[in-house]
């Protein structure tokens, strides 16, 4: 397995999906090399956070391709198991678990999963909250958290288990406006410190600023990639065109 | 405005009723726009309502004021009886559904006597275990379903009227256990046995003065007691040796089950009325005496009109033809006796019918022949 | 200022019988007033009734012997002991049939809510086919099947499966050798009990070890040292042989020895334990499904196993659902064994049926059969809600 910068950690060939009938992802291809910040944004369902979701398999893909770190996601359970491992996920809805302090859902998967020692587990998950910037609430529980230090413990949790990838779906859509701005300067740390990123977003002034390359996504495929200064400058086809128009009108 | 919270109110007490049980905070009951009644009292009514119920089992103590079970029994124009339905001979259900048995003719000859009629009966069914609480409660007039009568119950139950039957407990074995007398009782030994009976004590004495370790097999109902008794759950069963010979008759295969000779206990069966009305009491005892009187002195139900000409002082008496044996004491009519044996026959009718050697369940009379032919049937004159 | 003005306004200008405070307070008293006045009401009636019947409602005759046989009692007994203790054997059966249908219809509950929410498809129906059968037939035509139609068709005694063991099977009940204490078994007993409480504080302080250092502390292995450890030093000790097998043997009409269950106690277990757990199958899918899916994806993204994802993070929030009917279903249970009457276990209402009608005593026996499942019903609520205020989530 190489380290080497060029070589891509997300290779997606072609990957398509059903549900039933709705054929929801039509062959998407897509290479991500370490350390890219990726931007994927489209209009609702146009299957970008399906996408998101089959790359640690928490959607199957019935078609094509999908290989992590140079794992072949397939049906075997150990591979599904060891992607999961290399990737970190951040939800809309936070899905912390509510029943755990914020410490105890950090440490949940480093205990269990890694067998790292609890002295040990919770070490790095009071570093990590420090690194969101919240290590006073960590005795807390997340229901006495606001939505944006509950996204914040999100990223904590995923980081945690000292991910090479983080997927983000939709990090700041649940979030009240004064709340996105903490979760996305938490990410744009995250991005800053190296980490490999996929964001399903529409903040598009994160994705200015932050994003290596743009995905623009509709009826399940890619339509239009680029640097960002390639897309909001210069978009070739009309319905990205049309698209950045009406969600930069304002 | 004060309307209103009267509306208020009478819709607590309402709420009062329903949470009397649990006792829960009381939410805030909504006033609504309902006009309220007219007098300042509006709680009356609802609390009427609630304890009408209640009180009825009040009215009911037969040794109340005004009217015993007699007139319970005449007002209503039935008497109520605790009987069964599960035991041939005694009281099961004929054909066509009717009560039929030794102690339902019982009930019948009451009722042809106090009400005119035999057949203005309701037959309560009961378990074994009922039978002493209903007594004790006098939710039955009278209580007619084989039981014994003991001190105890004669203390605590009821009244006990007269032994109409006499029985005696025994066993009852398969033929497939090997067993053939008492004496091959050995330890280990299960017997099923119906709960709340007399047999029931009986055994557990029976075996523990013999020092044998058994092992009780207890139901509540009849039907189960030899419904496991069949299946091989327990080498013995006991009861009344009239019952086992009425549940054997109605066995798959009555032949190979086996009933021992010997009877380890005293079994009077007795009809029984609820404590403390004693004018009840008499008019029970006095038909029960005037169906063995009756056919010591040869009446039957098929001559009792005939009979009323008698020349025999004794059977003019008995048939109310001539002077008075207590009739207008307790208000009951001067035909009352012959009316109960013209509908339901002699002691002896009563027992052929049901227990004769043409019945379905047959028992030899034994100690149940009148005292003139060596039994024990005795009755004191009604005179 | 105008605070204070609207304040002096609430408080004046409203008439008394306008004013919600008042009206609450009113209804309070009046409610409890009348409440109590109706029990009050009850209870004089209730005395008047039966001293009008002659019943005696002292608790005397609790003394008096029984003189009726109680099959497969608890605790020790025999007719010639007294009324009480017939009745405490009652109790003493109840809590043996509801503690162990409690335990086997929550794991069997359990395991048919997982069947039933598998992916398996067959798995799935067997589970639903399940529980809709033990859901809509009577409790009382299950415990019949179960006793007329299953355990009095086992073979008689006489030709009893006899298993490895031996562990005999006949109609009369299932026989198991068991080991018991000799004479001289006292030292052995208490070496193990001590063996034990070692053994468990030496499993918690070791696994609380391994938790917070990583290094493996085979808290396990050494508990269960400690266990055999104690032990053969007890039987040393103890010098002789310290225990011995009881082992059942055919005695004039039936097996005598071991450790036996009768097919009364084991018909109304299992119709009990089988019923029951139909109802909890359906209060534990619920439980399940009460939790959002996103926690199972979030548990799953971060590589918990299935097994993991279910034990770490969805039962525990499950229970917080699961818990208030659960409570219901065991008190339902508990309940429910009242039935045994039908089928010849002798619980509780049973011999108190029986003492009613060999004492006399309807109203202090139920007194007591009342007082009893009220105690145990209340007592099991109370413990359950404990827990289930411990587990209800934080929130602001």
């Amino acid at each position: 397995m190489s380290e080497n910068n060029s070589q891509p950690i997300i290779v997606c060939k072609d990957v398509h999906k059903w549900y039933g009938e709705f054929h929801a992802l039509r062959g998407v291809d897509m290479e991500v090399a370490k350390g890219e910040v990726i931007v994927i944004f489209g209009p609702s369902g146009s299957g970008k956070s399906t996408f998101i979701r089959t790359i640690n398999r928490l959607e199957e893909h019935q078609r094509g391709s999908i290989a992590v770190n140079g794992i072949e996601l397939s049906h075997d359970v150990r591979n599904i198991e060891k992607i999961r491992e290399e990737t970190g996920m951040v939800f809309q809805q936070f899905n912390l678990f509510p029943h755990i302090s914020v410490l105890q859902n950090v440490t949940l998967a480093p205990i269990w999963v890694k067998k790292m020692p609890r002295e040990e587990a919770e070490e790095l998950g009071m570093e990590l909250l420090t690194r969101v910037g919240i290590p006073e609430q960590a005795e807390k529980f997340p229901g006495q958290l606001s939505g944006g230090q509950q996204q914040r413990v999100a990223i904590a949790r995923a980081l945690a288990m000292q991910p090479e990838i983080m997927l983000f779906d939709e990090p700041t859509s649940a979030l009240d406006p004064e709340m996105i701005k903490e979760v996305l300067d938490a990410m744009t740390e995250l991005a800053k410190s190296g980490m490999t990123m996929l964001v399903v977003t529409h903040e598009m002034g994160f994705a200015r600023a932050v994003a290596d390359r743009l995905f623009f996504f509709d009826e399940g495929n890619v339509v239009e990639s680029g640097t960002p200064q390639d897309l909001f400058n210069n978009p070739q086809e009309d319905r990205t065109k049309l698209f950045l128009s009406q969600i930069l009108q304002h | 405005m004060f309307r209103k919270l009267l509306t208020l109110l009478s819709l607590l007490v309402v709420a009062a009723v329903f949470m009397a049980a649990c006792g829960a905070p009381t939410p805030a009951a909504p006033a609504t726009e309902e006009p309220a009644a007219e007098e300042p009292a509006a709680e009356e009514p609802t609390e009427e309502v609630m304890e009408e119920p209640m009180e009825e089992p009040m009215e009911e103590p037969a040794q109340e004021e005004g009217g015993g079970i007699l007139a319970r029994v005449q007002e209503r124009g039935t008497l109520i009886c605790g009987g069964r339905t599960d035991l041939a001979g005694f009281g099961s259900l004929d054909d066509d559904g009717n009560n039929v048995g030794f102690d339902i003719d019982l009930c019948r000859a009451v009722a042809a006597a106090v009400l005119g009629d035999a057949n203005a009966i309701e037959i309560v069914p009961l378990t074994s275990a009922d039978r002493g609480p209903v007594l004790q409660t006098a939710e039955v007039d009278l209580l007619s379903r084989n039981v014994t009568w003991t001190s105890s119950r004669d203390v605590q139950w009821g009244d006990f009227t007269t032994v109409m039957f006499y029985d005696g407990q025994g066993f009852m074995v398969s033929d497939a256990s090997g067993i053939t007398s008492t004496d091959d009782f050995a330890d280990g030994i299960s017997a099923c046995v119906t709960s709340g009976t007399t047999t029931e004590q009986n055994l557990a004495d029976y075996f523990r003065q013999r020092d044998i370790e058994f092992e009780p097999v207890i139901f509540e109902e009849a039907a189960a007691v030899y419904g496991a008794f069949q299946e091989g759950r327990c080498d013995v069963t006991t009861s009344d040796r009239s019952q086992l010979v009425s549940v054997r008759s109605g066995f798959d295969d009555p032949s190979a089950y086996t009933i021992l000779d010997d009877i380890i206990s005293k079994e009077p069966l007795t009809p029984a009325v609820p404590h403390g009305d004693t004018a009840w009491f008499d008019t029970v005892k006095l038909v029960m005496w005037s169906l063995i009187n009756a056919e010591e002195l040869g009446v039957t139900s098929a001559n009792v009109e005939e009979m009323k000409n008698s020349e025999n002082i004794n059977v003019r008496r008995l048939l109310g033809v001539e002077g008075n044996y207590g009739y207008e004491e307790l208000g009951l009519g001067a035909d009352a006796l012959a009316n109960a044996i013209a509908a339901v026959g002699n002691y002896g009718e009563i027992y052929d019918r049901n227990l004769g050697p043409d019945a379905a369940v047959t028992l030899p009379r034994g100690l149940n022949e009148l005292w003139t032919e060596g039994g024990l049937i005795y009755a004191p004159p009604v005179k | 200022m105008a605070t204070s003005d609207t304040g002096i306004d609430q408080s004046t200008s409203i008439p008394f019988y306008r004013d919600e405070r008042i009206i609450n307070w009113i209804a309070q008293i009046v409610s409890a007033v009348l409440v109590i006045g109706f029990l009050i009401w009850v209870v004089v009636n209730f005395l008047a009734a039966a001293d009008a019947r002659g019943f005696s409602l002292g608790f005397n005759f609790l003394n008096d012997p029984a003189g009726f046989p109680i099959n497969d009692p608890g605790i020790e007994y025999d007719p010639s002991m007294t009324y009480g203790r017939a009745i405490l054997v009652g109790l003493v059966n109840t809590l043996r049939v509801a503690i162990a249908g409690v335990v086997a219809a929550t794991i069997l509950g359990t395991t048919v809510a997982l069947a039933r929410l598998s992916p398996n498809w067959l798995l799935s129906r067997i589970a639903l086919v399940y529980i809709e059968f033990h859901r809509n037939i009577p409790l009382l035509v299950l415990l019949f099947i179960w006793y007329f139609s299953v355990f009095t068709q086992l073979p008689p005694v006489r030709e009893s499966l006899v298993l490895p063991g031996p562990v005999i099977l006949n109609l009369r009940g299932l026989y198991i050798s068991w080991p018991r204490l000799t004479e001289t078994g006292g030292p052995l007993a208490i070496a193990l009990i001590i063996g034990i409480v070692l053994a468990t504080i030496a499993y918690f302080v070791l696994r609380r070890r391994r938790e917070e250092t990583g290094q493996e502390t085979y808290y396990g292995w050494v508990s269960l040292a400690i266990v055999v450890v104690s032990a053969i030093g007890g039987w040393l000790v103890s010098g002789g042989t310290p225990l011995y097998l009881d082992v059942p043997v055919l005695d004039g009409f039936n097996y005598a020895g071991g450790l036996r269950l009768t097919p009364e106690f084991a018909a109304l277990f299992v119709g009990l334990t089988m019923y029951t757990a139909g109802f909890i199958a359906e209060v534990v899918r619920a439980g399940i499904q009460a939790v959002d899916r996103g926690q199972v994806e979030a548990a799953n993204a971060v590589g918990l196993s299935n097994l993991q994802v279910l034990s770490l993070v969805v039962i525990p929030q499950a229970l917080r659902v699961i818990i208030p009917p659960m409570i219901s279903q065991y008190l339902n249970l508990t309940k429910n064994s009242s039935l045994a009457l039908a089928i010849g276990y002798q619980e509780l209402f049973s011999v108190g049926r029986i003492a009613i009608n060999q004492a006399g005593q309807a109203v202090p026996v139920f007194a007591i059969i009342m007082v009893s499942y009220l105690t145990l019903s209340l007592l099991t609520s109370a413990v359950l809600n404990v827990y289930n205020r411990r587990i209800q989530f934080v929130t602001r």
